[in-house]
């Protein structure tokens, strides 16, 4: 599963989390899960002032989007200074599980 | 060292050449100051000013402060709070020189507003709206170093590359000060409250605040936050050790932490899209 912001979403793309009117998920559901979108779907979205949308898998590469192992280097390397102070190395931990879990089953980059 | 130092000081204090905008914010102070004057009457100097109302109600809608469909300045005013809108106002011009020339550092900024604001909502402080703003205006120094003192940004950033510095250490290895410090004569300059100035100047520092040290202990680990994520380029990829003073006031534990970190980089991904949208306007 992936949150992207809705104008990187493209048709194809399957839902899944339900989609609230005004984000909210007291409003009312516009659009269930596991929907396949289309580009016209994607503009009404649009025009109901949907910010953004979470869909299966992994599907956008953003340039500079890593998979998890370089994520997770990268990560390391910005704790590199303050790996002596313990409260740095327990937000590391929640860091790597948070993204760990976040980049899904998959496990890291399947595709191109 | 010091001569440098106070001639540094004595540039960016002088107000003149600083980018505000004194006409709107010189009205605002004198009628902030007034106890009889109206959110009415504020409203309708800041809307006077049509670019400026655009760009408050802009930020007053970002993701950072969480609000949605705030459409006049009035709103803005009864939602954010006076302080927060003078705030805006004044800083408007620094925002939209680091949306020009600094989108790394334009992202790191909301992105500590947005985290400052979870942080402050999840342990239920009061004035979210002001740590948020606090958040957002943690790094103005920075602008103002890359505007005063262009001729030494190479050797700063170059220091930070070569010797593997923070971008405070490298501030203090040319100019003898660093941001939090050129931030806080700056908001003293502009005379914003002691509550947005302690987070400002003392970010890095916690125990340098007196009368805010939990705001500024909010601001301290939203900043944190952000680097730990790798959200947006605030000079150095180094995350800052967490200090121990702003881990005992804000009673965090790991559990609590994890919480925040969930919330907020769910919260980022609108943040990225918000931020996207403004610089293909910029493109349009």
């Amino acid at each position: 599963m992936q949150k992207i912001p809705l104008n990187l979403a493209a048709a194809e793309m399957v839902l899944a989390r339900d989609i609230f009117k005004n984000d909210s998920p007291t409003g009312m559901p516009i659009c269930g899960k596991g929907t396949e979108l289309s580009d016209s779907l994607i503009s009404r979205l649009q025009q109901m002032g949907v910010q953004s949308l979470y869909v299966e898998g992994h599907p956008v590469w953003q340039e500079g989007d890593r998979g998890l192992t370089e994520q997770l280097a990268d990560l390391e390397k910005r704790f590199s200074k303050t790996m002596d102070n313990r409260y740095n190395t327990t937000l590391l931990e929640v860091y790597r599980t948070h993204f760990t879990a976040a980049m899904g089953d998959d496990g890291g980059r399947t595709e191109e | 060292m010091d001569e440098r130092r106070s001639d540094l000081k004595k540039i960016i204090m002088d107000t003149k050449t600083l980018p505000t905008l004194p006409g709107v914010i010189n009205k605002l102070n004198s009628l902030s100051n007034d106890d009889k004057s109206s959110v009415q009457e504020m409203a309708r100097i800041v809307s006077a000013d049509q670019v400026l109302s655009a760009r408050i109600l802009r930020l007053a809608n970002s993701p950072s402060y969480g609000f949605y469909r705030v459409s006049t300045i009035s709103n803005a005013m009864i939602l954010l709070g006076v302080n927060v809108v003078k705030s805006l106002a004044l800083s408007s011009s620094i925002f939209e020189i680091m949306e020009k020339n600094s989108v790394g550092l334009w992202e790191h900024s909301l992105g500590t507003a947005t985290a400052a604001g979870i942080i402050a909502r999840k342990l239920a402080l009061p004035e979210v709206e002001e740590i948020t703003t606090a958040g957002l205006l943690h790094d103005i120094g920075k602008v103002i170093i890359g505007l005063k003192c262009a001729e030494q940004m190479p050797e700063i950033r170059s220091r930070i590359k070569l010797d593997e510095l923070y971008i405070s250490d490298a501030e203090r290895a040319v100019l003898d000060t660093d941001h939090a410090e050129v931030g806080g004569w700056l908001s003293k300059s502009w005379f914003l409250p002691d509550k947005l100035s302690e987070p400002i100047a003392y970010h890095h520092n916690v125990a340098g605040s007196e009368d805010h040290r939990i705001k500024t202990s909010v601001v301290h680990l939203a900043d944190v936050l952000i680097k730990a994520s790798g959200f947006g380029d605030s000079g150095d990829s180094y995350v800052p050790p967490i200090q121990q003073l702003a881990w005992d006031l804000l009673k965090l534990d790991e559990s609590l932490l994890q919480e925040i970190v969930v919330e907020l980089e769910d919260k980022l991904v609108e943040v990225k899209n918000f931020s996207l949208e403004l610089a293909s306007a910029a493109v349009a």
